[in-house]
């Protein structure tokens, strides 16, 4: 029986078309790259269009090129918001850091309860952020903080501490609650670094006479070092955006002492209704994220 | 159809009466949405959807669905629905927002001329908020004032039998009640209500004024303002204690509640709360104007309205809606289930049944009369939200209350006015 002669020029059939790797490998893409038209890349271009523009909400929008820019930097605010964001960043990222990486070393042990202890330490980063900083809200209430009420009735302190109302203090209310929410997302995926070092290393090591301090730095560390700074990024990218905690917690009070970016752009876009001014104040985060990405990421691409 | 030409008339004229079938029809929609936010009167929100909603559904044939947000959130809800263009066609609006979202709303003058007429007139003060160049963009139902709230019981203990009439006196009773264990907590910190519910009456009291009638003159460099400031500065030291300065508006209603202080500025919610979950507190509740300054007694305008979007589909149809729940015979019955928590801006209502189960809400229909939005006597306007949401005026009192002197604090604010009203 004679065989059909193959098509000549003739249309690709759909089964045809995933076997071309390159097709095949838009098609895969595809969903995810409309994703992030849709959800990462149009937001993020309609914020820098608004930013140049003055546009109050509900009216056409004049373009005023930088205008907002140089508005904010004439703005005393802004740089105590600034500042504020930056000590809240850098601060709460070294203590994630310490804290995670300690976190990660514990749960790497062998000991009894280790899954359930896993279990408990991820809490944290489980439960809504809106949530649990409600609940911090109770703890650093001048009634009811538990923190308080212990220090006072163990006799260390005679009066309890203004968490919310005084200025530094307030700042320090966010970091521990940042940290809290923070940690277990450190001590997770250095935990999974971690059991990725093969135990012979630490045996030959140790047989070489290393002490459990030399076998962290020459061994541990440089291995799970590409996950640290991964995670580092993320954790500074995250921190730097954060809302929901200083929302909650202080609203940017008192006086601006919690303040940070993010908070004074909602402030600004949507209580103000300066859309403009909300997404330029949103928008000044963006070169010193653009700057660590870079950074990171070429100290990854050269080791 | 012999010509291309005839072929395009033919089918433009086609399209055109395609698009505008539905328009000319004039069929009533089956459904229209209302957002509001959540009261803190549950029955309010139930008279809704239980009695109104049903009734107009049976006598028109059109659903009504009541959307609620939570407290705080309707700016942010308002924003998006007006930028988006779509959601409910009827809003709730508070403060300053018909000036605000303006171009974004329907011009409801006629419901409010005809409900004025047969409901006594409306109060001066709420056309402020609600009237934008002769046109009214929202119908105003209620205020949710600020008012004094204290413990008549530790009042009285501490010797002061009659709430103070003026500033300094209430400082004079706020040391003593603070000496014997019930301080005084006014909120200083970056809430949304409870701070500028009383630190701009507060200034207007003592004379001072953010700006000028024009909008763009900045008066705040005064020596009205100082004084103003350095009574805050002595009223919070001898009277309160450090937390007030970090407090969102939950903060007062837990101490409260908690016994911790004597006396605050709020709405009525306190004392709708303790009748329903601190009997014992509430019956040592009560409420007074806020004091006397040397220039006069003021208040905080909050109308809570109802305004209709630009986007709805049938504006004639929200606006009859409108009209029927602006009929004294749903509005009042409203009003009754609010629990007098919205103080109303129809003179018809000022010797209403609703004042009558609880006495102790006269006060916020009082106050209605010395009732202003925050940057009065400037015009409502964007720049008067800027500073709202900026805190300018709040946390010129909350730095000279942690210590800061008086002379900075204000030229940090005056700084900020200039630069939000685009003042030289």
């Amino acid at each position: 029986m004679a065989r059909a002669a193959p098509e000549v020029g003739g249309r690709a059939s759909p089964r045809r078309l995933l076997e071309r790797e390159g097709a095949f490998s838009w098609i895969m893409l595809a969903p995810g790259v409309l994703f992030l038209i849709a959800f990462v890349a149009y937001p993020f271009f309609y914020g820098i269009y608004l930013s140049l523009q003055e546009r109050q909400v509900a009216k056409a929008g004049l373009f005023v090129g930088l205008g907002n820019f140089v508005t904010l930097f004439h703005d005393g605010v802004f740089w105590q918001v600034s500042r504020n964001t930056f000590l809240y960043t850098i601060v709460t990222t070294v203590l994630k850091l310490l804290g995670g990486l300690a976190m990660a070393l514990v749960m790497n042990q062998a000991f009894r309860g280790r899954n359930l202890a896993r279990a408990f330490l991820l809490l944290p980063f489980i439960v809504p952020t809106i949530l649990s900083t409600i609940a911090w809200m109770w703890i650093f209430d001048p009634t009811f903080s538990v923190i308080n009420w212990t220090l006072v009735h163990t006799g260390a302190i005679r009066t309890g501490f203004s968490w919310l109302g005084n200025a530094t203090l307030a700042m320090v209310a966010i970091i521990i609650v940042n940290t809290w929410r923070g940690i277990p997302f450190y001590g997770i995926t250095l935990l999974a670094g971690l059991q990725t070092i093969s135990p012979e290393l630490y045996e030959a090591a140790a047989m070489d006479g290393a002490s459990i301090n030399q076998r962290f730095w020459h061994v541990t560390l440089p291995i799970i070092k590409p996950i640290l700074i991964i995670v580092t990024m993320f954790s500074i990218i995250f921190t730097f955006a954060d809302f929901q905690i200083v929302y909650a917690l202080t609203h940017g009070g008192p006086a601006n002492a919690t303040q940070v970016y993010v908070t004074y752009a909602f402030d600004l876009g949507m209580s103000a209704g300066q859309l403009g001014m909300g997404a330029a104040a949103a928008l000044t985060m963006l070169p010193a994220l653009v700057l660590l990405i870079i950074g990171l990421t070429l100290y990854l691409r050269r080791e | 159809m012999s010509t291309r030409r005839e072929f395009l008339t033919v089918s433009i004229v086609g399209a055109t009466g395609a698009a505008l079938a539905p328009r000319l029809a004039g069929a009533a929609p089956k459904s229209m949405s209302v957002v509001h936010e959540s009261s803190f009167i549950k029955p309010f929100d139930d008279f809704f959807v239980k009695q109104l909603a049903p009734a107009y559904e049976k006598q028109t044939g059109i659903k009504i669905n009541y959307e609620t947000v939570s407290v705080g959130s309707m700016l942010t809800r308002l924003t998006t629905i007006v930028e988006t263009k779509s959601g409910p066609e009827i809003t709730a609006t508070g403060l300053n927002w018909p000036w605000l979202f303006d171009p974004s709303l329907v011009d409801v003058t006629d419901i409010a001329s005809d409900t004025g007429k047969k409901l006594g007139g409306w109060y001066e003060t709420v056309t402020d908020a609600v009237v934008i160049n002769n046109k009214w963009k929202a119908l105003p139902w209620g205020n949710i004032g600020q008012l004094e709230v204290y413990r008549t019981d530790w009042f009285k203990e501490a010797g002061v039998t009659k709430f103070p009439d003026n500033w300094e006196d209430l400082l004079a009773a706020g040391r003593l009640l603070k000496k014997a264990g019930h301080p005084f907590g006014f909120e200083l910190g970056h809430g949304f209500g409870d701070n500028h519910g009383w630190l701009y009456p507060l200034l207007w009291s003592y004379g001072g004024r953010e700006v000028d009638k024009d909008g763009k003159t900045v008066l705040l460099d005064s020596s009205e303002t100082a004084a103003a400031v350095d009574f805050c500065r002595r009223f919070y030291k001898e009277t309160m204690f450090e937390d007030v300065l970090g407090w969102t508006d939950v903060n007062n209603n837990k101490a409260f509640f908690g016994e911790q202080i004597s006396c605050t500025n709020n709405a009525s919610s306190i004392l709708v709360v303790g009748k329903r979950d601190f009997p014992e507190i509430a019956k040592v509740t009560d409420h007074a104007l806020n004091p006397n300054g040397p220039k006069g007694r003021f208040h905080m305008l909050n109308p809570q309205s109802h305004a209709i979007l630009t986007h709805a589909q049938d504006q004639a149809a929200a606006k009859a809606f409108l009209r029927w729940l602006y009929d004294d015979k749903q509005l009042s019955a409203w009003l009754v289930a609010g629990d007098a928590y919205y103080a109303p801006f129809l003179h018809a209502y000022d010797n209403h049944p609703m004042w009558n189960p609880e006495p102790r809400y006269i006060p916020y229909k009082e106050s209605l009369k010395t009732s202003r939005l925050p940057g009065w006597p400037g015009p409502a306007s964007h720049a008067m939200s800027e500073s709202v949401a900026k805190y300018v005026v709040v946390d010129m009192f909350a730095k000279a209350c942690r210590g800061d002197a008086t002379k900075d604090v204000i030229a940090t604010a005056v700084g900020q006015l200039k630069q939000i009203y685009k003042a030289k």
